[in-house]
């Protein structure tokens, strides 16, 4: 992401999902330049385990070279629990289901941006990748 | 038995027999026998570390911990057997202590996609939003309660309060045979207790058991329960009717653990 001009606004959501022994890396350069005066900009990148063999990664790269920009960054990593997957099971749904579930949810603020048709192959993609998964 | 109260048994829709169950290597439950008819409300009071919420999540099909011996039987069916969503499907539900969050998931899509699994296994038609908007407008009204929380993520947010009436709320819509309420009116205030006992009264009904799970008496102020069992130390030391919940809240539970020391 790159702002030249005034009172820009940009925002980055990412999110990333590992299973199995994925490892997965978000790497991002927000540049705001001299002339993007009072520019903004909001990244935030979720990432969310599946097992206890993956791993997520975060490098953000800034570079603000006008003092009234503001640049922002926010992580966060959360592992789908045991207790989650059980709450799930205990109301009827299978484990599968379970974490199909959990995971639309952690992607759910990506998707509602995406056309109709898009969230809705996401949705069953996810479904696929991640069919057995769960160990 | 002159002098004592022997309870009929038979047609039992939960029978549990000298069950023994360890977490990570300890043993918790060391013998429980339980018997619940379809209608009856039975209540679990105890100290803490008894076992009372152990006993919940056994039943329910928490993986974290190991049956070592003895046996559940519900409905005619090996309880212990079942995964816990085949458990759930059978009738068999846990209003947790802990209610988990769900990020980004609605409580209105949740309850829709556990009340489909449930009617699938029944052979029923999948309910469409429309159909459940129904449904749910219809029980949440037979509780006294509203479907307030019904669009926000499950449980998220939502206070102490709010998860535990969320949680007998997925009760009244999932109409379960067999209840277990672990711990409900914990971290209730009584205006809210008296919110959810009221809503656990209407769902009485004679096909439909209860279990609570609770450490005070003040809960059985609201919910009249016909049974009382008292668990210390992994085992039930005493059962009795409604009077027997007045008899700890007025001696506490020391008079009945000495009475385990000896024996």
């Amino acid at each position: 992401m790159i702002q030249l001009g005034k009172n820009t606004r940009s925002t980055i959501v990412s999110k990333g999902l590992s299973a199995g022994r994925g490892q997965n890396t978000y790497r991002g350069l927000v540049k705001l330049m001299k002339g993007a005066e009072g520019a903004r900009n909001y990244s935030q990148c979720d990432s969310m385990l599946i097992g206890d063999k993956c791993g997520a990664h975060t490098f953000p790269y800034i570079d603000v070279r006008n003092s009234t920009a503001i640049m922002e960054h926010e992580a966060s990593t959360s592992k789908i629990g045991e207790d989650q997957i059980f709450y799930l099971r205990q109301r009827g749904l299978s484990s599968e289901d379970a974490v199909s579930m959990i995971v639309n949810g952690f992607c759910k603020e990506v998707f509602k941006e995406l056309p109709m048709e898009f969230a809705v192959e996401a949705t069953r993609l996810l479904g696929i990748s991640l069919e057995g998964s769960v160990g | 038995m002159p002098g004592k109260v022997k309870r009929e048994t038979g047609n039992a829709l939960l029978e549990v027999k000298g069950l023994r169950v360890a977490v990570a290597g300890n043993e918790i439950l060391k013998g429980v026998d339980l018997a619940i008819r379809a209608g009856e409300v039975h209540a679990i009071m105890g100290p803490n570390g008894s076992g009372k919420s152990t006993l919940a999540q056994v039943l329910a099909g928490h993986p974290a911990y190991t049956v070592v011996a003895g046996s559940a039987t519900y409905d005619g069916k090996d309880l212990l057997a079942l995964k816990p969503e085949e458990r759930a499907r059978a009738g068999v539900f846990l209003a947790f202590q802990y209610p988990v969050e769900i990020r980004g998931i609605t409580n209105s899509y949740f309850l829709r996609s556990a009340l489909n699994a449930l009617r699938k296994e029944r052979g029923e038609p999948e309910l469409d939003p429309i159909d459940f908007l129904q449904v749910l407008e219809e029980r949440v009204k037979a509780i006294g309660s509203d479907d307030a929380m019904m669009n926000r993520p499950v449980n998220e947010g939502f206070s102490g309060g709010e998860k535990k009436r969320n949680e007998i709320l997925q009760l009244a819509v999932l109409e379960p045979r067999m209840a277990i309420l672990d711990e409900t009116d914990s971290g209730l205030d009584i205006d809210a207790l008296k919110t959810v006992a009221h809503a656990v009264n209407q769902l009485r009904s004679p096909d439909r058991a209860f279990l609570i799970v609770t450490h005070y008496q003040r809960l059985l102020n609201y919910i009249k329960p016909d049974v009382v069992h008292v668990l210390a130390d992994g085992r039930i030391v005493k059962t009795g009717g409604p009077e027997l919940a007045l008899e700890l809240e007025a001696k506490g539970y020391d008079w009945l653990r000495d009475g385990v020391m000896v024996s």
